[in-house]
């Protein structure tokens, strides 16, 4: 707390002394890109960074704080560190759906309400990038943190102090964010497509760009580490074809944030220098490349979702032989299918620039290529078939929100054919028919597949269990009002509603005043999800060491694994899924 | 093979799914009116994947249920059978095979339906369409008129060729399908052929700041007498 205010203090200052001595046009823009790095690095040097830099030069080991307060320090443990992108997650989802719900608001009924268009402009980016950053760490960043170094029988990550910073780098970048609309608002989009994003003399506008740099190399950071882990600190016997399929997918989204984060890092900071320096990147005024932006944002972005769903798989195949008691369907194939998704999302980026005006028979290799990833995607699906067929299902809650994910991204996956198909794409490019797609992946996928982690993790993490009949209400609740939510939006899609527009035509009324009320809904099974995690933290049964009766590692250390995990290193034999009875 | 039944399960469920969905299409058209010749290639490879996914959807689905029901276990220590995983090779080696066979069936029909929309660059009428923040202008530079209002005569290919004086803006009818992004520094044509009379609107369909919702112009198609009418002024 100290050090955020001093590390505000320092930065303002900065700030102010920048847009006194600097000259406009520099003035303003390079005062806050200036302001924020000062604000930066003082917060991370008096957060605890500055020690641990320290005791990593003299080589000592880092002192362990016991108590509450080493969740708000530079604490190294990947427990701790786990369970602070957790909270972070939940808190930047609680904004990310206030936001939602202020939009919903909004768009009850044909008009403006109460909001301006500016306003609107606002909410909505806001409510894109926040929860494009809850996908990016809800699970890969808490759980990928907690469960994976368990799962491989390490005694920690690789890189400890990378992995603090990685973290510590999300709470300036959200308040940056949650400062934009005191600085003058933000009209375009989390995508900030060029040249909309290089003009305008908005400071909030600055501010979101540096925001996104900076969960850009947070990202960046994990990716390292994760793989690094994951190479070098597998336990004896813990081969690469007896690794559980969650860690698989936690390697292969970091080596995705590895190749793509940097592309985008790089093309964010070409559009600061535009907006700073006058430099003439994405200005076509000043000869710059208004597609070149596209080809780079999307070059990540699009392999970005794969960052946000691969997690997800990865939970959804883990939970389910778990469950199903029955060994994981076609194991090898699953892993090679989740490699797949690796190689062909970074070719497949150009199917959202179908009518950007790039050159026309680019579509052609871009359709074909994004149409074929619907094969290693079909092969997730054969696994969970598979993994069903003659399997003894236990209904307990983490299956519940599995199987949840199934129904859910069998409907975006199908829906992104047509996305992906040219033709279908001239007409339902930018529509809500997206937009609705697009839920029913990243929320419908990801964001239940988070769900589902906690609900499967939750035990081990803190040693309770939480309330079984809340979790399948809360379960029960977000599953029909997102499905009741969206499937209208794909028809309004594709009748003429615009994408990130704050009107519509009059005959719309019903359906939005509907879609509105079923998105109380989902809000309200977060309140049901609140309401279990506190009644479990207050007085939850104890969990014991391993209450689904897995077969991972994780579930070997105790609930909630000790300083260093494991009292002696263990040693793997089995396979990770080798539930069931011989036939 | 045990378990038989899934058969007819899937038959008869996978069947009812179907036919719900092919009920709610019809009820609740996917498509609204469709008025260019460009509409109807898109709409045909829309129809095209409806049916595949309808498909897909309800068979994956039904089968699902069918698991649900069958594979519960009554008690909790219950444990669900391990095969050899040579038994499962053949359905792997299937189900990529099929999935990779329908994959590029469909790929196939888009890459023909793509080529019919960007084939042929020729056209009886080119229209100019000038995008700014947040308006659209329009000029016919044959008769070098300017337009508050976009008008179009049926049955006659139409080049719209496409500018715009800041941000990316973006030009789309729904009625007509297709849309294309006016990119600033460079000029994008569309070929659009609409096929029936009435008014439309413009929508701009690619954030472009403030104003963007507002950012809407009208079209009308009219026969060639009431076309030629309504351009007769010098500008209009």
């Amino acid at each position: 707390m100290k050090g955020f205010i001093v590390a505000l203090v320092v930065g303002l200052a900065v700030m102010a002394a920048g847009s006194y001595f600097l000259v406009e046009p520099l003035g303003a823009q390079a005062a806050a890109v200036l302001g924020y790095l000062a604000a930066l690095l003082s917060f991370l040097a008096l957060v605890g960074g500055g020690k641990a830099l320290r005791g990593y030069a003299d080589g000592a080991e880092p002192p362990e704080a016991h108590d509450w307060t080493r969740y708000f320090s530079f604490d190294l443990d990947h427990k701790v560190i786990g369970t602070q992108y957790g909270v972070a997650a939940l808190i930047v989802f609680l904004f990310g759906g206030i936001m939602a719900l202020i939009m919903r608001l909004e768009l009850a009924h044909h008009g403006l309400q109460f909001l301006t268009l500016q306003q609107y402009n606002t909410v909505m980016t806001l409510h894109g990038i926040s929860m494009v950053v809850v996908a990016l760490i809800g699970t890969a960043g808490s759980f990928g943190n907690f469960v994976v170094p368990l799962q491989l029988g390490a005694r920690d990550m690789a890189f400890p102090r990378l992995n603090a910073l990685s973290f510590w780098l999300l709470p300036p970048a959200v308040l940056l964010l949650l400062a934009t609309p005191f600085f003058g608002g933000l009209d375009f989009g989390w995508a900030a497509y060029a040249p909309l994003s290089v003009q305008g003399a908005s400071i909030g506008k600055m501010l979101f760009i540096l925001a996104f740099i900076t969960v850009g190399f947070s990202s960046i950071f994990s990716g390292v580490n994760f793989c690094a882990t994951a190479l070098t600190m597998r336990a004896k016997g813990l081969t690469w074809m007896k690794l559980p399929i969650f860690s698989w997918a936690i390697v292969c989204t970091a080596v995705i944030q590895l190749i793509g984060t940097s592309v985008v890092a790089a093309s964010l900071i070409m559009v600061t220098f535009d907006r700073v320096l006058h430099t003439s990147f994405f200005n076509p005024a000043l000869g710059g490349n208004v597609l070149l932006y596209q080809h780079l944002f999307w070059y990540y972005s699009h392999p970005a979702v794969y960052i946000m769903v691969l997690p997800g798989f990865g939970v959804l195949l883990e939970v389910l032989p778990t469950f199903a008691r029955k060994p994981l369907f076609a194991y090898p194939l699953a892993v090679a299918a989740l490699i797949g998704i690796v190689i062909l999302g970074f070719v497949v980026w150009a199917h959202h620039m179908f009518t950007s005006g790039m050159w026309a028979l680019l579509k052609m290799p871009f359709m074909i290529n994004t149409e074929l990833i619907s094969v290693p995607t079909g092969v997730v699906f054969l696994a969970t078939l598979g993994t069903l067929w003659r399997a003894k299902i236990r209904l307990d809650s983490p299956m519940v929100w599995a199987l949840a994910i199934v129904a859910n991204f069998l409907v975006g996956g199908l829906t992104g054919i047509p996305l992906a198909d040219a033709p279908t794409d001239f007409h339902l490019h930018d529509t809500w028919f997206v937009v609705a797609h697009f839920h029913y992946t990243i929320m419908g996928g990801a964001i239940f597949a988070t769900f589902t982690a906690f609900h499967y993790w939750f035990p081990k993490m803190s040693g309770k269990r939480l309330n079984e009949t809340l979790a399948k209400v809360q379960c029960g609740l977000m599953f029909f009002g997102f499905n009741a939510l969206f499937i209208p939006m794909f028809w309004l899609g594709t009748h003429g509603m615009r994408r990130r527009v704050a009107d519509f035509p009059a005959w719309m009324d019903p359906i939005q005043l509907w879609i509105s009320c079923m998105s109380l809904v989902v809000a309200a099974s977060v309140l049901v999800f609140a309401y279990n995690i506190y009644r479990a933290l207050k007085d939850g049964e104890p969990a014991g060491d391993n209450p689904w009766e897995a077969k991972t590692l994780e579930w070997k250390a105790a609930s909630p694994p000790p300083h260093g995990n494991f009292r002696t290193p263990p040693t793997v034999t089995e396979h990770p899924y080798d539930y069931g009875v011989a036939v | 093979m045990k378990n038989k039944s899934v058969f007819p399960f899937v038959a008869v469920v996978g069947g009812l799914i179907a036919f719900g969905m092919y009920k709610a299409f019809t009820v609740f058209p996917t498509m609204p009116l469709q008025a260019s010749v460009q509409a109807e290639s898109v709409d045909g490879a829309w129809n095209g994947l409806l049916i595949v996914e309808t498909s897909i959807y309800a068979l994956v689905m039904s089968f699902l249920l069918y698991c649900l029901v069958m594979f519960r276990a009554a008690k909790r220590e219950e444990q669900g059978d391990k095969f050899d995983r040579s038994r499962g090779r053949f359905v792997e080696v299937a189900w990529v095979l099929v999935s990779l066979a329908l994959t590029l069936s469909l790929a196939a029909l888009g890459a023909h339906e793509l080529r019919a929309l960007i084939s042929d660059p020729s056209a009886d009428i080119v229209v100019e369409v000038h995008a700014q923040q947040f308006s659209w202008e329009f000029y016919y530079p044959e008769t070098k008129q300017y337009g508050t209002k976009l008008f179009m005569e049926k049955g006659k290919r139409h080049r719209i060729v496409l500018t715009s004086k800041d941000v990316v803006h973006s030009f789309w009818v729904p009625e007509f399908r297709v849309k294309q992004d006016a990119v600033p520094g460079k000029a994008v044509s569309l070929i659009l052929t609409p096929t029936v009379t009435g008014k439309y609107t413009i929508m701009c369909n690619q954030l472009c700041g403030w104003g963007h919702t507002d950012m809407q112009g009208a079209v009308e198609v009219d026969e060639h007498d009431d076309f030629v009418n309504n351009t007769k002024a010098s500008d209009f």
